[in-house]
């Protein structure tokens, strides 16, 4: 805000506004990263220790929490008993599988889209924008029965098709954004010079890339979080992370330890990618609405 | 703005043989070149472009969406007799649906909830944070809960919440605040819990997007107003929230469909009991299509649902092309 430059006096309400602010922020930042904190730690836990809790009202205790032998057993036994392995190599190949499906028709229809005018266009756009935004359980219901009939159900290309629905429009509508930002002149520059068409779109290709990168991450990520297709339609042979972590709750027996490990193997890559493509992330989940 | 003269419309090769000094053979050269470069010119080329997207996209939403339709007037049977007119009973069965109607209220109830807290605290921190010396770190932290799976962030708290081992059930237990009943099982708690759950999660969000809109308050109607005499909140009211209100429409919006998207968390956490009173539309209509294979009814209510996506949609379409929306997009300075 402005008040920056504006000389500030020391006022006592200004001195406890400031100490209010910080607090808030501590307690936010608390807020935030102690259920991180607790998964992360209680997945080296056993099960014993993860049950530990002190006397109700018995604040002092509460060291109890980081009263045990760590151990790394839980991740040994996803990976050996469990299958994680398996899952795992599911994840990666449904959700890096529909993010380059999405992104290369995606870049090339939204080239297209953004070169040229025509009747219908904004219907169009709101087509796109709404397969993007319909309810997953609703797009299921068809899709279910339709893959059902085909035998789509249980397999990977089934998976990979059904994140396409909500990957694909996302990457066209961001993608189009992107290329609207790169003059028509670029082309016109190279095509003088005698490329072709296709290699005309392929010389600005290197400025949107950035971009493209982006948004083929953010399409890994929102199939990679995903579990309702996941577990309806790529229900059999082809289970990925979220819903292997699922079926460890069971109701007799809750493995904590194991589920932790799981969550922790889950989450672990896609915040590293968030990071990465950090400068983007408001853009692609706010649809390109705000940018920072 | 100065005018300039209008000038003679001229063709792209023209153009460029004036600018280069070309001479008339040359430009004339340049100028048959010139015509096939007409993005105008060119549409075949551009709709070969697009026509796979198009044709997939087609393949998975405008062929489904009919069947949608036509499985909302049949009985479904899978693997059974076989699809059956049944005079739109699917229909007409809603209207006497307690728990279909229930779960419109419940959903509505839970958007709002989640949306009053996400917007009250989402807005206070983005004040706090905008200018603060830890700006970058701590919205680098602050969207960690964002990357997390919905499902792996329903047992996180899942666990939190248990009433023998949950560290959050005995957080609010030695603070007084809750009695011996579990947060999840009790019909008075329930909602709050899954209500808490969003707000962890997409708080950061709301406070991002606001953020975003803060350094876009100009400045000079922050100093004027503050030359006509007004402090840091009446600054905040008149002139820095009224900028701010397209983005948070945009981000009330985004929730309110993220929230008809994703039933994931509560799918674990409370699986819409205590007795239903958590159970919103999308997870009843989830009950009814993938627990019970009711199909036919099933897609009946998943067209209101989309329905009301569809209207949603549009209005969210119209925020991006209002003026506020253009300006945002204009100034990015990319």
């Amino acid at each position: 805000m402005a008040s920056r430059d504006i000389v500030q006096y020391r006022s006592p309400g200004r001195r406890l506004l400031s100490i209010l602010t910080v607090v808030f922020l501590a307690a936010y930042l608390v807020w935030t990263i102690l259920p991180l904190f607790i998964m992360f730690v209680s997945s080296f836990k056993d099960l014993l220790a993860a049950f530990q809790l002190p006397e109700v009202g018995d604040w002092l205790s509460i060291g109890v929490f980081f009263d045990f032998k760590p151990t790394a057993k839980h991740y040994v036994d996803l990976f050996v008993d469990n299958n994680f392995g398996t899952y795992l190599v599911n994840s990666i190949v449904a959700a890096g599988g529909s993010a380059v499906v999405s992104v290369v028709l995606g870049s090339m229809a939204a080239y297209a889209l953004s070169r040229i005018e025509f009747r219908g266009k904004k219907d169009l756009f709101f087509w796109i924008i709404s397969t993007r935004m319909a309810p997953v359980v609703a797009v299921m219901v068809p899709l279910y029965a339709i893959f059902r009939g085909v035998g789509l159900v249980g397999t990977l290309p089934g998976l990979i098709l059904a994140y396409t629905t909500f990957n694909l429009p996302f990457a066209i509508w961001m993608l189009k954004g992107f290329f609207d930002n790169v003059p028509y002149a670029i082309e016109e520059a190279a095509m003088c010079d005698g490329c072709t068409r296709f290699q005309a779109f392929r010389a600005i290709l290197p400025l949107v890339a950035p971009g493209v990168g982006a948004f083929l991450v953010l399409c890994v990520l929102f199939a990679w979080n995903d579990f309702l297709f996941a577990s309806i339609i790529g229900s059999g042979g082809a289970k990925t992370l979220p819903p292997a972590t699922r079926e460890l709750v069971q109701p007799q027996n809750i493995q904590w330890g194991k589920i932790m490990a799981a969550g922790v193997v889950t989450t672990i890559p896609m915040m590293f990618l968030g990071l990465l493509i950090r400068r983007y992330l408001v853009a692609g989940l706010t649809m390109g609405a705000v940018r920072e | 703005m100065i005018e300039t003269p209008p000038r003679p419309a001229r063709s792209l090769g023209e153009a460029v043989g004036e600018t280069i000094g070309f001479t008339q053979e040359g430009a004339r050269y340049l100028k048959y070149e010139a015509g096939s470069l007409n993005p105008e010119g060119s549409r075949r080329y551009y709709f070969y472009l697009m026509l796979p997207a198009i044709f997939v996209l087609a393949c998975i939403t405008i062929y489904p969406f009919f069947w949608l339709i036509y499985m909302s007037l049949h009985s479904v049977d899978i693997g059974g007799a076989g699809d059956m007119w049944n005079d739109f009973r699917n229909w007409t069965r809603l209207t006497r649906d307690r728990k279909f109607q229930d779960g419109w209220l419940r959903l509505a109830h839970y958007s709002v909830l989640c949306i009053l807290f996400e917007v009250g605290i989402g807005v206070l921190l983005a004040v706090i944070l905008n200018n603060s010396r830890f700006e970058k770190v701590l919205v680098t932290i602050f969207l960690m809960p964002m990357m997390v799976a919905p499902i792996v962030a329903g047992l996180v708290w899942y666990y939190l919440y248990n009433s023998t081992f949950g560290w959050y059930h005995w957080l609010l237990q030695s603070a007084g605040i809750l009695g011996e009943t579990s947060i999840l099982g009790d019909r008075g708690t329930a909602m709050w819990g899954i209500v808490i759950v969003d707000i962890w999660q997409w708080t950061p969000l709301i406070a991002l997007i606001t953020l975003a809109g803060l350094k876009r308050v100009p400045r000079d109607q922050l100093e004027a107003n503050m030359v006509d005499g007004a402090g840091a909140f009446k600054n905040f009211f008149q002139v820095t929230l009224p900028n701010l209100y397209p983005f948070l429409l945009i981000a009330i919006l985004l929730r309110f469909m993220d929230n008809f998207r994703f039933i994931d968390a509560i799918l674990v956490l409370t699986g819409g009991g205590p007795a239903n009173s958590t159970k919103i539309l999308p997870l009843y209509l989830f009950d009814i299509s993938f627990q019970f294979f009711k199909l036919g009814r099933g897609a009946a209510i998943a067209l209101t649902l989309l329905i009301m996506t569809i209207v949603l949609g549009l209005i969210l379409v119209r925020v991006f092309e209002s003026p506020a929306g253009k300006v945002n997009q204009n100034e990015e300075g990319r």
